[in-house]
């Protein structure tokens, strides 16, 4: 996809034009009149308050010029801005212009002549969206999956799309599956789920080795927090998801001393290692917690490592909408403003301990096989070692003549 | 018959199943020395964990060393006696290379008994952090696959002739040689790849030296 995130650097920031159409341009000349009244009237202020005060001229003539620069460039900014529209434009016209269409419930792939097993694998995604997304999923009908089946065999050079997916025309229904899985264009969730969650939601296609990684963070991460959630206390596991009322603090997330101490030297040593706050850092390593803590806090939030990964929590959510049924999404957008805990307990339909508790069921459940090796492993390892004696005892050796 | 075969096979290998009983008894131990510390923190179970899939590559390479060693010392003498030995004995020779085997999969007890003896001693020593458990059971029983295969595979080849072994070499470089040509030549052929898939991957006959291993796992 395009990404025409065009931010103007400079003092002015007017707001975007409307999308150019394919044919003409938007044209500039009302800002620029207005532009230019305005310039005018400065202008004409600058010299009154130049015939007024002339030690402040040099001061005024710096000033006029810099918002002459300004405007210079927030024009140019507009004119790069309706470029990149019209290039917008005769990119996604390019890139719909091809003739198949393939709908599956809301799902809507747009793509060239290929034998990509694209009704296949929108077959199977479509189930996978829908009983995630419930009725939101019908948000896709409106945003086709732009797709753009190449030949993979071939050296000639393809031309470069911005719009959509290029994919190579051998690719398996599964693999495209899991493409159109991982890249379905439901619009995004708000902000404070998406920073919750380090990024959209998407659907899992992997659950049981997602909950079994869950596991082993659970065991390893090192997080007293975690460590209280693994034995079963679940205010230590809302602490480690960050699902409580209340934002998690530094004590919450990790509560000794010795974990901030282990946080900060590994994680933000070198960053602490100079300037002010090196000396700061020495008292923490020696074992102060009051000087470890205070470098901590002194960190933006969204910095901290949590304690559980984003699986964990991606583990949670869909657990919130799997129980809660195909009205769940739509519960968990509802309120933007409400805590996390509580939007993902309405989306399940129960409090948010029994949530929690069941997640942590869940979890555990899902313990990893420890050793790698299959039960029938040594039936086979005995097999061949049969196999390479027998074939010691058929040597040559011996045999003469 | 058997007895005295066991007896000339512990005075040419004893050496290297004296070396590895020592390495098979020390792995476990050290490989979780982090874990018996007093001053080991209870929320260090991820480096624990890494410590002990470090050390754990150590396992295949201890049983191949052995398989390959205790082997070729299994047929060195009769190679350098020139089967006279062998020949007058009143044996056949199918019973005399099951015999041989045999008296090398015995001595070959030695190390897996050192392996099995220190894993359960590492583990029942360590202070495991909560949701972490000791396999020496399994560790020890795969560590004792990957011997008899080792063993296995070398005996056969060390078994062989000359020429046996040169057909084996001879077959392994051409494959080399042609997934070289083949890479010169701008060739999409995977000969290493495909091959490595077939003999690393079960039921691939050295599946069993694959994977981690892991003394303690979740």
């Amino acid at each position: 996809m395009v990404h025409s995130a065009r931010s103007c650097p400079c003092v002015e920031t007017p707001a975007r034009p409307k999308r150019a159409s394919l044919r003409t341009l938007a044209p500039a000349e009302p800002v620029l009149q207005d532009t230019a009244t305005t310039r005018g009237l400065a202008c004409l202020l600058l010299l009154v308050v130049l015939a007024c005060t002339s030690p402040l001229g040099a001061q005024d003539s710096t000033l006029a010029r810099l918002r002459h620069r300004a405007d210079s460039l927030a024009r140019e900014w507009r004119q790069a801005n309706a470029v990149a529209d019209l290039v917008d434009s005769l990119e996604r016209e390019r890139a719909m212009s091809w003739k198949d269409t393939i709908r599956v419930g809301a799902l809507r792939i747009l793509a060239n002549p290929s034998p990509l097993p694209l009704r296949e694998a929108a077959a199977r995604a479509w189930p996978v969206l829908d009983s995630l997304y419930g009725p939101e999923a019908q948000a896709l009908a409106q945003r086709p999956v732009i797709i753009h089946a190449f030949d993979p065999d071939t050296t000639v050079p393809r031309s470069p799309l911005h719009i959509g997916m290029e994919v190579p025309w051998n690719m398996s229904a599964a693999a495209l599956t899991q493409l159109l899985l991982g890249n379905a264009p439901m619009p995004e969730p708000d902000r404070p789920l998406r920073e919750w969650l380090n990024g959209p939601l998407r659907p899992s296609w992997r659950a049981a080795e997602d909950r079994a990684a869950v596991y082993v963070q659970l065991v390893t991460a090192p997080s007293q927090a975690v460590r209280d959630c693994f034995q079963g206390r679940l205010e230590g596991c809302a602490a480690a998801l960050d699902v409580g009322a209340s934002p998690a603090t530094i004590e919450t997330w990790y509560p000794s001393a010795a974990e901030r101490r282990s946080l900060l030297t590994q994680s933000f040593g070198d960053f602490f290692n100079h300037g002010a706050t090196s000396a700061a850092l020495r008292l923490c390593v020696t074992g102060s917690d009051s000087a470890c803590t205070g470098l901590l806090r002194s960190l933006p939030r969204g910095v901290l490592p949590r304690p559980l990964g984003a699986d964990a929590r991606f583990t949670l959510v869909h657990l919130a909408l799997r129980l809660g049924g195909r009205e769940a999404y739509h519960r968990l957008l509802v309120d933007p403003a409400a805590p996390v805990g509580a939007r993902l307990a309405a989306a399940a339909g129960m409090s948010e301990d029994s949530l929690v508790a069941r997640w942590r069921a869940e979890i555990l459940a899902a313990r990893p096989v420890p050793v790698e090796m299959p039960s029938w492993a040594f039936v086979i390892a005995l097999g061949w070692m049969v196999f390479f004696a027998g074939c010691g005892l058929r040597s040559s050796r011996w045999r003469m003549g | 018959m058997f007895r005295a075969l066991l007896y000339s096979q512990w005075k040419w290998s004893r050496l290297i199943v004296v070396l590895g009983t020592v390495a098979g008894f020390a792995l476990p131990i050290i490989s979780l020395q982090g874990a018996a510390r007093a001053d080991r923190g209870p929320l260090q179970a991820q480096e624990l964990l890494r410590a002990v899939q470090s050390w754990g590559s150590l396992y295949p390479v201890l049983a191949a060393a052995l398989g390959l060693l205790v082997a070729i010392a299994t047929w060195a003498p009769d190679h350098r006696g020139r089967h006279v030995h062998a020949l007058s004995l009143p044996l056949p020779r199918w019973r005399y290379v099951l015999l041989r085997f045999g008296s090398g999969v015995t001595v070959l007890a030695g190390p897996v008994l050192a392996v099995l003896v220190g894993a359960l001693l590492a583990t029942t020593l360590a202070s495991l952090p909560v949701g972490l458990q000791g396999y020496p059971l399994a560790l020890a029983l795969r560590f004792a696959m990957a011997v008899l295969v080792a063993y296995a595979v070398f005996f056969a080849v060390s078994a062989g002739t000359a020429r046996t072994a040169g057909v084996i070499l001879g077959v392994i470089g051409s494959v080399i040689v042609v997934q070289i040509v083949a890479n010169v030549a701008n060739v999409e052929l995977d000969l290493l790849g495909k091959l490595q898939v077939v003999i690393l991957n079960w039921p691939g006959p050295l599946a069993v030296f694959t994977g981690r291993w892991m003394l303690v796992d979740v």
